[in-house]
């Protein structure tokens, strides 16, 4: 590495500021996004999304086709269509922690609010950011799903066409539920600021917990794992859910979105207060 | 123009910052100088609106940090050296600050060669050495070309020639007329930099004037007398008004120059062999001003020889 000569290292003239508008939202919003994309683990989350949330549903579908075609089947084909974005769920719930716990992490925290003072606009880009990415990139993935995994039901006579019932509104669905997951992972990032510690209290609350929940007794415990965020949630994401139990699709997502929102209140709050 | 007024930070019942006064002149190079733990760092973060004051308040040209438009374009921060994602290309980084203040992209390779980083400017952050990473946060601090530029220990981790680069750079931004505050732990280091110094201690300040005023008042001297005649040597000096202790084949006087210890003892036909002004050093004069505010001190030779036993 060569140093630049003491003599040229300051041309500057202190009267003159750099030419530029005043920044606006828009300006924290370019910023957040050049951030996301500019670190190699946003890159590897996507692709990683895409791989295993269609090429497992058409792994899926394609080992399943068979006995779902016969008389033995006693589940829906329509359970099967977005089965492999349960597992890109995870991916999501990563890339939603890490856009927050990386900069705590690395105290890069500090940087960015020294150049964006307002917390609230550091947040909402960041939420925008995150919540736009994953919603385009889980509702492609699922189209991708849809079409590799209807390919092998279709062979077998039990394709499903997009206008069926719910077809449709599962592949948007995937989108949405993917963008609630990365905002709800990027909340508890928020509050507790470590990536692992973030990432096992999100993923064992959405995906074990929330199944062991139905283990519950009576009316009280039915209810309270109906309300789990990730047993609420999921049924929008399938045109027809594996559990016979879970909420409808829009009142279920109602209840998550809900959850999501009043999670990343709590966390404005703290973010707001807190020294950095 | 940095003003600091009445500034107090608690965290629990830690008081890392007690009501701190001072103000920061536009023109010059100050000096932040105290030990490990004094309050240095906590005071820059609520400079930088990062940490909120427990009382007080700490205001850059006239406003709170929190209220600028673009404070990127106001002030100029290097923070810790690794605020830095190691995934993230030393391009990048500077891209989404300047993205944040609309500063032009043009301006990012600009500060990029400043900093002699061009070459580097697409790698990866992580594989830069301390230094490389040092000289990338001050390429974020000169980003918006601000009238203000605080540096938090600017020189940890840089090798002689970037020492030197960063003092000069130091000076020649407080020539251009911009405020200049650079904190460090290092005395020997500030004497060549800073015109202006605050001294801080266990959250308090305890010197707050110019460089030559400081060194006038904490660095002590004396004029060391060396002259076979030691007896009516110290009688006369003594006798003069001079405080003067004898130190093997020497004597120690204070309160007397030298140009007046030669004339004295002139006068009286008495010899002297030498004849010399001694300043205690400026590391020695910061020592001794924070002894008392040292949060962690190491243990002298022979208490561990003694633990060890």
């Amino acid at each position: 590495m060569t140093v630049t000569a003491a003599s040229s290292t300051v041309t500057l003239d202190p009267r003159r500021n750099v030419p530029g508008t005043r920044p606006g939202f828009s300006s924290t919003l370019q910023s957040e996004w050049i951030k996301f994309w500019s670190v190699r683990s946003t890159t590897w989350s996507a692709v990683m999304l895409f791989v295993l949330g269609a090429g497992l549903t058409a792994l899926i579908c394609a080992t399943n086709a068979e006995w779902l075609a016969s008389s033995e089947a006693d589940e829906s084909p329509g359970s099967f269509i977005t089965s492999g974005m349960t597992f890109a769920q995870i991916t999501a719930v990563v890339l939603g922690t890490l856009a927050v716990t990386a900069e705590y992490g690395t105290g890069m925290i500090r940087a960015t609010l020294a150049a964006t003072p307002r917390r609230g606009s550091v947040l909402a880009a960041k939420a925008l950011v995150l919540t736009g990415t994953l919603f385009v990139l889980g509702t492609v993935t699922a189209f991708a799903g849809y079409f590799a995994g209807n390919w092998f039901l279709d062979r077998e006579g039990i394709g499903l066409a997009l206008t069926d019932d719910g077809v449709l509104r599962s592949m948007v669905g995937s989108g949405l539920y993917m963008a609630g997951l990365g905002l709800f992972a990027a909340a508890v990032g928020l509050l507790v600021r470590h990536t692992a510690a973030a990432l096992s209290a999100v993923l064992a609350l959405v995906f074990v917990v929330g199944t062991m929940a139905f283990l519950l007794p009576g009316a009280w415990g039915e209810w309270t794992a109906k309300l789990m965020p990730g047993n609420a949630g999921s049924p929008i994401a399938a045109p027809v859910p594996f559990n016979p139990e879970l909420m409808a699709p829009w009142p279920g997502f109602a209840v998550f979105a809900a959850e999501v929102l009043a999670l990343l209140a709590v966390a404005w709050v703290v973010f707001a207060r807190r020294d950095a | 123009m940095i003003d600091v007024a009445h500034l107090t930070k608690q965290y629990g019942a830690k008081t890392a910052v007690d009501g701190v006064s001072f103000t920061v002149a536009p023109g010059r190079v100050t000096g932040f100088l105290g030990p490990n733990g004094a309050g240095k760092s906590t005071t820059m973060r609520m400079l930088l609106g990062l940490d909120r004051p427990t009382a007080g308040s700490v205001t850059v040209n006239g406003r709170a940090y929190r209220d600028a438009p673009a404070p990127l374009r106001e002030v100029g921060a290097l923070l810790e050296a690794r605020a830095l994602h190691p995934g993230r290309s030393a391009r990048h980084h500077l891209r989404w600050l300047a993205a944040s203040n609309r500063i032009p992209v043009a301006r990012v390779d600009e500060v990029l060669g400043l900093v002699g980083l061009d070459a580097v400017a697409g790698t990866r952050v992580g594989t830069f050495s301390l230094g490389m990473g040092q000289r990338l946060g001050i390429a974020v601090a000169l980003l918006g070309d601000p009238p203000v530029v605080v540096l938090d220990e600017p020189v940890n981790g840089l090798d002689p020639e970037g020492i030197r680069w960063v003092r000069t750079l130091a000076r020649q931004l407080a020539a251009e007329g911009r405020t200049v505050f650079v904190s460090s732990h290092l005395m020997s280091e500030m004497a060549l930099t800073a015109d202006h110094l605050v001294v801080i201690g266990r959250g308090r300040i305890l010197a707050d004037c110019s460089m030559p005023d400081f060194i006038a008042a904490h660095a002590a001297s004396f004029v060391r007398v060396r002259t076979p005649q030691t007896g009516p040597v110290t009688d006369l000096l003594r006798a003069a008004g001079a405080e003067v202790t004898p130190l093997d084949d020497e004597l120690h006087v204070q309160g007397l120059d030298a140009a007046a210890v030669g004339e004295l003892v002139g006068d009286t036909g008495l010899h002297l062999h030498e004849l010399t002004l001694v300043r205690s050093s400026l590391e020695d004069a910061f020592m001794t001003l924070t002894a008392a505010s040292v949060e962690y001190s190491a243990r002298t030779g022979t208490d561990l020889a003694g633990a060890s036993r």
